[in-house]
């Protein structure tokens, strides 16, 4: 492991551990920001160009936006969040993270990566025949498990009443604005 | 494909003098934009500090740096004073990938700082990352009017960005590279792109416009209701900071349209390296400047709806024209004509407009 790749490494660690463990919660996206950015330049190093840029583009700038969107909107960012949702849940999260690291590992396990094509630095006019050639059937199946995630995320939450259904007090006041 | 490269050194000089020449643009375009501002109102504009002016910039550096500086008591103190400087950082970045010139035209060099081959994409990812400096800066202050500001600019620039993009997606198709040198290449040989893809040109440079917050579109800081929005906590060198942001967004964007849409450094004739290209950001420096003396604010809701309304649906469409075009093998100059008759559409459009109404017959 060259120097370059241990610093590499030690910060994607960091920021990693940053982002869980920040109090508040505009600093840890800004960690996942820094982590997501150290990620991309992983990926240019590693001749994945398009990747790289695409990881800044999409996480970095569009996704990490949003959660901070969702962070300043319902002022989830005062120094302590307050309550704890899930009372206990620290061994099971501890477990289950180990899981899911034992899982990606055995993957990894006798995982022989042998290019056949040539990539040519990761550029998109080689990328795009094997995105949308290949591997079109694997690009739409991800592309249906997203929308199958955001149909059901506005599906869960549907109000129960239509939301210009005004209670009967409401309607009260709005008479009165009218007039 | 294949552009020579040059040793670090250059690159380390160009960059250095694109940033010193970018700051001094910055300093005088707050001159140029005032007093062309005042012409358009029929009044004077600055012009007592130096013969006619000229060392007002020079004036108000001196001021905004000896101003006290603030910093106030519910501030993110550390975020406080990183955000002004992450919007000049990745503004600065930019600027860089934009050829001047024909390889080796900088003293035997290449007139390009970085020459990459995902540059488009470079641009991107800087721009989008530029909106964290503004988006920070509003929550860092602790005060509901900043907030207010960066939630309306990040989410301005969020719909926008999508415009921007699908619109540069027509040209790509057709050069078949994100490198600008290519690009510009490109419109050397086969004419300029704004002939083969002119709703995407016309998409592109009113996105451009809602990037750099300028009038039609600044309402991150709309005065009258934001006090001064994101950067109302500001002061000293620190606002001034924020002011450098926006000019330096100005000048790159005027720069990429006519990279991108208008043959960038290139002409039909007279081939000068670097008088066409800084022509073309001077005429469009000034027709920004111009849309800001005639132009009002849009209302918040109307800004968002003309963006994922009007822009995206007409970037989308002529993408997939384009997209037919290349992929079925037509010939390029159908779009020629097509986007001939888009412009039509669009004067047609403008000429038979029915004139506004004013409702409730108030003056």
């Amino acid at each position: 492991m060259s120097p370059l790749e241990a610093l590499a490494l030690l910060f994607l660690l960091g920021t990693g551990v940053l982002v869980v463990t920040l109090r508040n919660a505009i600093h840890a996206a800004l960690a996942l920001i820094a982590n997501f950015l150290v990620l991309a330049g992983l990926y240019v190093a590693l001749d994945a160009r398009f990747l790289g840029f695409i990881q800044i583009i999409v996480y970095a700038g569009a996704i990490v936006v949003l959660f901070l969107f969702v962070i300043m909107l319902l002022f989830a960012a005062q120094g302590e969040v307050g309550f704890d949702p899930l009372v206990r849940s620290k061994p099971l999260a501890l477990l289950l993270a180990l899981g899911v690291a034992g899982v990606l590992l055995s993957g990894l396990w006798g995982l022989r990566l042998a290019f056949t094509q040539n990539l040519e630095g990761g550029l998109p006019q080689a990328l795009g025949p094997l995105l949308y050639g290949d591997w079109l059937l694997v690009l739409l199946a991800v592309g249906f498990l997203l929308m199958a995630a955001t149909v059901v995320a506005v599906a869960l939450v549907q109000p129960t009443r239509p939301l210009d259904a005004l209670r009967p007090e409401e309607r009260k006041e709005e008479k009165e604005v009218v007039r | 494909m294949n552009y020579p490269l040059d040793p670090y050194w250059v690159v380390a000089l160009k960059a250095l003098l694109v940033v010193i020449g970018l700051l001094t643009a910055f300093a005088f375009m707050t001159l140029i934009e005032r007093r062309l501002l005042a012409r358009f109102q029929i009044r004077l504009g600055p012009n007592r500090v130096g013969p006619s002016g000229l060392l007002q910039p020079v004036a108000d550096a001196i001021k905004s740096i000896f101003k006290e500086d603030l910093v106030v008591e519910k501030a993110d103190r550390v975020l406080f004073v990183l955000a002004p400087l992450i919007g000049v950082v990745f503004a600065l970045l930019a600027f860089g990938a934009i050829p001047f010139g024909p390889p080796g035209s900088f003293f035997g060099y290449q007139p390009w700082v970085l020459n990459l081959d995902l540059g488009l994409l470079y641009l991107f990812a800087v721009s989008e990352m530029a909106i964290y400096g503004i988006f920070l800066a509003g929550w860092a202050s602790g005060s509901k009017y900043s907030l207010l500001g960066s939630l309306r600019s990040s989410a301005s620039l969020i719909s926008y960005e999508l415009g921007l993009g699908i619109a540069l997606l027509a040209p790509v198709l057709l050069v078949g590279s994100l490198n600008l040198q290519d690009i510009v290449n490109w419109q050397k040989e086969n004419g300029w792109l704004f002939l083969y893809a002119f709703p995407a040109f016309l998409v592109y440079a009113i996105a451009a416009l809602a990037e750099a917050a300028r009038t039609p579109f600044d309402l991150p800081e709309a005065e009258q209701e934001l006090v001064g929005g994101y950067h109302t906590e500001y002061s000293s060198i620190k606002w001034a900071l924020f002011q450098m942001t926006e000019y330096i967004h100005f000048i790159t964007a005027s720069a990429l349209i006519p990279t991108l849409f208008l043959g960038g450094w290139t002409m039909p004739f007279l081939e000068v390296p670097y008088l066409w290209m800084f022509l073309k950001i001077a005429f469009f420096l000034f027709l920004f400047i111009w849309i800001r003396a005639t132009w009002f604010r849009l209302r918040y809701d109307q800004l968002l709806r003309f963006g994922w309304g009007f822009l995206f649906p007409v970037a989308l469409v002529w993408f997939l024209i384009t997209a037919l075009v290349v992929a079925l093998g037509l010939p390029r100059s159908y779009l020629l004509y097509l986007s001939a008759l888009s412009f039509l559409v669009l004067l047609a459009g403008l000429f038979y407009s029915p004139k506004p109404v004013r409702k409730g017959g108030g003056a």
